[in-house]
């Protein structure tokens, strides 16, 4: 058994994600035995986590076999076991048993971070074989159960696919007395997800989901046919279900055989102590009130609520519009005057129905920072830089669909602190800083917005590189003289990305630009702000309100743009004769302060105004820098919903979304974050 | 045979590939594709219908700045928005003239990505049922963008490859 | 070229899958599918020339895909091979009654998974 096995290098990309893997197995497995010793307790088990269990122990097995560590699959192996042994009922969740579990858990942790470590194994670990031997008694001493159900009358096709588990849970379940359903509908093949998770919510509302068998549909190209094998104890589950998916076939395989379960068999449904007499009874009924106090609503079917909330509140702005022009002729005024009434009142009513729908989608910060925290003990192992993690406002919430599109980029925010930001523990010694590093991530809000923040206190960004290798690349003329905030700011060029070597813990080379993309396309901005030795933190401000932002209409050329009022500081109105020029680019002279401006035109190649034509001029804000946009005209303000552009152009720069605005077409958003920064970098005028 | 490693499966394998070996070869059946028709001037040109997710009335773009000419811009569909892309320019194809507009039509396509993308053209006509057997390599012409070429009456129906039709790296 | 679907909720051994297919050369193109449903969605969507598969998977099984696979006129041409787990005859057995073309047990040696794929790749239907 003692056979020397090199654990896997980080050198192959499979080795890579079976070290990742395999935390979030072990993380998994504990996670889920914490909550099986709090089941044990209350009597019954859940099945889908005792299965859950097993496909752990199952794929950990494997995997570390595939890689030749035989001690870790040995063990694995045995884990398997018992696991096995829980879910087909053959063992009970006695104490002896969850300690055993509990122990080889952690010795397969402890194993895996030795081979990580050492890279070998000497001699077999001392106890090992102990704790083996206890869990071949512990197997050796459990009965296998007779099956005493039978499977006859059931349609061959219906147990043609059933793995060993389970046909267990189906002889568990007819062994409980449960009626026993097959529930059938079609789909298009092309699209069948929304509708089958629908069928197989409502079934598993009413039971066990004892298995999914997919088949082809009526026209076999075209649609696909799915079959479900559930076992309910409830009353009428067959109507129940029709009542939920009418277009759904429903057949009763089996009826409920009276109710209650055999008394005295064995199984792993009942513990093998007698639960705690009192303790179960409160346990049920605060089970009972997380009932009725939430409802699991489809993420999908808010973000319809949404689009709808979306469109009314376009649409409203329509009215408002109608109404004004009904009042101003004498004809339709007092119609007016009730059409504007009524709008008010409306426009009230829809208000709340916005903040309603939206505070439904909010979800904590604390779901990313969790996963963050994960990467950050994931990139502690790897590297053995010692940085610790604060969090703050873990409960701030955001709109659920922007916490998720937050993950990647802050992902990367956080991997780029600590690959470059973080020194040694030696070279902070040095420096006269605590050796480990600190790394915080913060979530507050500030009026509409919310802002996250990645910060270190790190090395800080060395400026002069940054500034040394945008002059070489030609982004930045040699004779530039740029702030420091401006060369902060360069970090967010596309290319100027800190890392040019690839380290197993680097990001997946995303730059910071789509960083800044990402958030722009959520209609944020990011900024930036860094003091050399002491640290550098990245802010990410975001609109709390995802799907519905105010815009600012303008025309360049003969097209419309839309630009997020949450952008723009300020709008003016100027003539040709105020734009001055410095070394080849046009500013303007605004209280003082230079501000930089930019056509809007040249950006997108649109036709020109005409040269003496007067302009207007977006001030929009970077960091602390202001850039001015020049434009044709301003048009009017309104309500948009952004919705992203599909099609296999990826991305345009400059370009956040799209929006409808009501009856007018479709227009482009834009992004105003990128348009200023090729401003500031920008040597001469297009 | 190839060393026994961790599991040593070596022998279990060729079992199964002998027992494989062993059955009859399976019989080619005989896979019908739809397809739908389109046009460009006077050429015909198809797509795999699975891929087509609705065909709608060309309507007015908003143009996109900064990308190849063959992405003639973006239309908004029930609240999503979208690239057209214009099929005769992305196929090289001198610009046409006389053309009808009232029949020019955006198919809606489903991209690798599970996306949407319009495609622009001249005219859509039916759907067509064709073979396998009968489809024919092309080997020159239009080359990667035609996969494959469909009898139809006296001429081809030229059947297009969505995902390279959509790749627009290759510029 | 030849289209491979691999459909395995392990991320690492898919990644050793298509490592070790990759060796095989030729034009080969691979498609990963973390779950049967993810299979069952790209399905139509490509044309596979060969498909393998894990048995034991969440919602979806192996068996049930294999069964759906077989069971379909539109792609019961299609090659394929199944990955099962040692121990776990019955279900292997099931997996080649429900018409799987060939089976590997796991851990397996990359180079039968190689000497396999190649040998149901070239008995696919023209393309």
């Amino acid at each position: 058994m003692a056979a020397r096995r090199k654990a896997p290098r980080a050198r192959t990309k499979a080795a890579r994600e079976f070290v990742s893997e395999v935390e979030e197995i072990l993380e998994r497995l504990r996670s889920d035995l914490a909550d099986l010793a709090d089941e044990r307790a209350r009597g019954a088990l859940d099945p889908e986590r005792t299965n859950r269990l097993f496909r752990s122990a199952h794929t950990l097995k494997g995997l570390s076999g595939m890689f030749g560590l035989d001690e870790v699959t040995q063990l694995a192996h045995h884990l398997e076991d018992i696991l096995d042994g829980l879910r087909l009922g053959r063992l009970g969740p006695d104490a002896p048993a969850l300690d055993l579990l509990d122990e080889s858990v952690e010795w397969i942790a402890s194993l895996l971070t030795q081979l990580g470590e050492a890279g070998a194994l000497d001699a077999p670990p001392q106890g090992l074989q102990q704790l083996i031997d206890r869990i071949r008694e512990k197997l050796e001493a459990s009965p296998r159960p007779a099956t005493s159900t039978s499977l006859a009358g059931l349609e061959e096709s219906v147990l043609r696919a059933l793995t060993e588990y389970e046909e267990h849970r189906l002889h568990e379940n007819l062994r409980l007395g449960r009626c026993l359903l097959l529930v059938e509908q079609s789909f298009p093949m092309l699209a069948f997800e929304e509708g089958l998770a629908e069928l197989t919510r409502a079934v598993r509302d009413a039971g066990e989901v004892i298995s999914t068998l997919p088949a082809p549909g009526g026209s076999p190209e075209a649609e696909i046919r799915f079959s479900l094998l559930a076992a309910s104890e409830l009353d009428d589950p067959a109507a129940r279900v029709r009542l939920e998916v009418p277009q759904a076939e429903v057949r009763v395989l089996r009826e409920a055989a009276g109710g209650t379960p055999a008394a005295g068999a064995s199984s792993a449904e009942r513990s093998a102590t007698p639960p705690p007499p009192s303790p179960a009874a409160p346990a049920e009924l605060e089970s009972l009130k997380s009932i009725s106090d939430t409802v699991r609503v489809d993420i999908r079917k808010l973000d319809e609520v949404m689009n709808l909330v979306g469109e009314l509140v376009i649409q409203r702005g329509a009215l408002g519009a109608l109404a004004t022009r009904l009042r101003a002729d004498p004809a339709t005024a007092r119609a007016g005057a009730e059409l504007a009434g009524l709008h008010k009142h409306i426009d009230r009513k829809l208000q709340d129905l916005q903040a309603g729908v939206l505070e439904a989608r909010m979800v904590p910060m604390r779901q990313v920072f969790e996963k963050l925290s994960r990467v950050v003990r994931r990139l502690r192992r790897d590297s053995g830089k010692e940085v610790k993690l604060e969090i703050r406002g873990g409960d701030t919430e955001l709109d659920k669909l922007l916490v998720e599109e937050l993950v990647d980029p802050l992902m990367h925010v956080v991997r780029n602190a600590f690959d470059h930001a973080i020194e040694t523990p030696d070279e902070r010694s040095a420096a006269g800083k605590p050796r480990e590093g600190c790394i915080r991530l913060e979530a507050f809000q500030r009026g509409h917005h919310v802002v996250v923040r990645v910060s270190d206190d790190g090395r800080g960004i060395d400026t002069d590189a940054i500034l040394a290798r945008a002059i070489a690349d030609g982004s930045v003329g040699t004779d530039a003289h740029l702030s420091r905030k401006e060369v902060l700011d360069l970090v967010f060029q596309p290319g100027l990305s800190t890392s040019a070597e690839v380290s197993a813990t680097s990001g997946r080379g995303v730059g910071m630009d789509i960083v800044r993309e990402n958030a722009a396309a959520l209609g944020g901005s990011v900024g930036i702000e860094s003091e050399p030795g002491a640290g550098t933190s990245i802010s990410l401000t975001l609109p709390i309100t995802l799907a519905i932002i105010q815009a600012l209409a303008v025309r360049v050329g003969s097209q419309r743009f839309a630009v997020p009022l949450t952008s723009v500081l300020e709008t003016l109105q100027i003539s040709p004769a105020e734009i001055q020029h410095s070394q080849g680019r046009e500013l303007l002279r605004l209280r003082g302060e230079p501000l930089w401006l930019r056509r809007v035109h040249a950006e997108f190649e649109l036709p020109p105004p005409a040269p003496d034509a007067n302009l207007a001029v977006v001030v929009v804000a970077l960091g602390d820098a202001r850039v001015g946009l020049l434009v044709d005209q301003l048009e009017e303000q309104q309500d948009a919903v952004i919705k992203p552009i599909q099609g296999p152009i990826g991305s345009v720069r400059g370009i956040a979304g799209a929006t409808d605005l009501g009856a007018r077409g479709t227009v482009l958003v834009m992004d105003v974050a990128a348009l200023a920064e090729d401003t500031l970098r920008r040597r001469e005028v297009a | 045979m190839s060393d026994a490693t961790a599991g040593g499966t070596g022998t279990q394998s060729w079992d199964a590939l002998a027992r494989a070996a062993g059955t009859k070869p399976a019989p080619r059946a005989e896979l019908r594709r739809e397809l739908l028709l389109l046009g460009i001037g006077d050429d015909l040109y198809a797509l795999p219908v699975e891929r087509v997710r609705e065909i709608v009335r060309s309507r007015d773009l908003t143009p996109l700045p900064r990308v190849p000419a063959a992405v003639r811009g973006v239309i908004s569909l029930r609240g999503e928005v979208l690239q057209v892309i214009d099929l005769r320019r992305r196929l090289g194809l001198p610009e046409g003239s006389g053309l009808a507009p009232r029949r020019q039509r955006i198919v809606v396509l489903h991209t690798a990505e599970a996306q949407l993308a319009g495609l622009w053209v001249d005219r859509v006509s039916q759907v067509m049922r064709v073979l396998e057997s009968q489809m024919i390599s092309p080997n020159t012409g239009q080359g990667e963008l035609v996969e494959a070429l469909c009898p139809l009456d006296e001429r081809f129906v030229s059947l297009l490859d969505v995902d390279r039709l959509l790749d627009l790296d290759q510029e | 070229m030849h289209d491979v679907l691999i459909v395995e909720d392990s991320s690492t051994m898919r990644s050793l899958v298509v490592s070790s297919l990759e060796e095989l050369g030729g034009d080969l193109k691979m498609t990963e599918a973390p779950s049967g449903f993810e299979a069952l969605r790209l399905l139509p969507r490509r044309r596979f020339h060969l498909v393998v598969t894990d048995i034991n998977m969440p919602d979806i099984n192996g068996l049930e895909l294999v069964s759906f696979i077989k069971g379909n006129p539109a792609y019961r041409d299609i090659p394929l091979l199944v990955i099962s787990t040692e121990g776990s005859e019955r279900d292997r057995t099931k997996a080649l009654e429900l018409g799987a073309d060939a089976y590997l047990v796991k851990p397996f040696d990359p180079e039968a998974l190689r000497i396999i794929a190649r040998d149901l790749l070239d008995r696919a239907p023209r393309e």
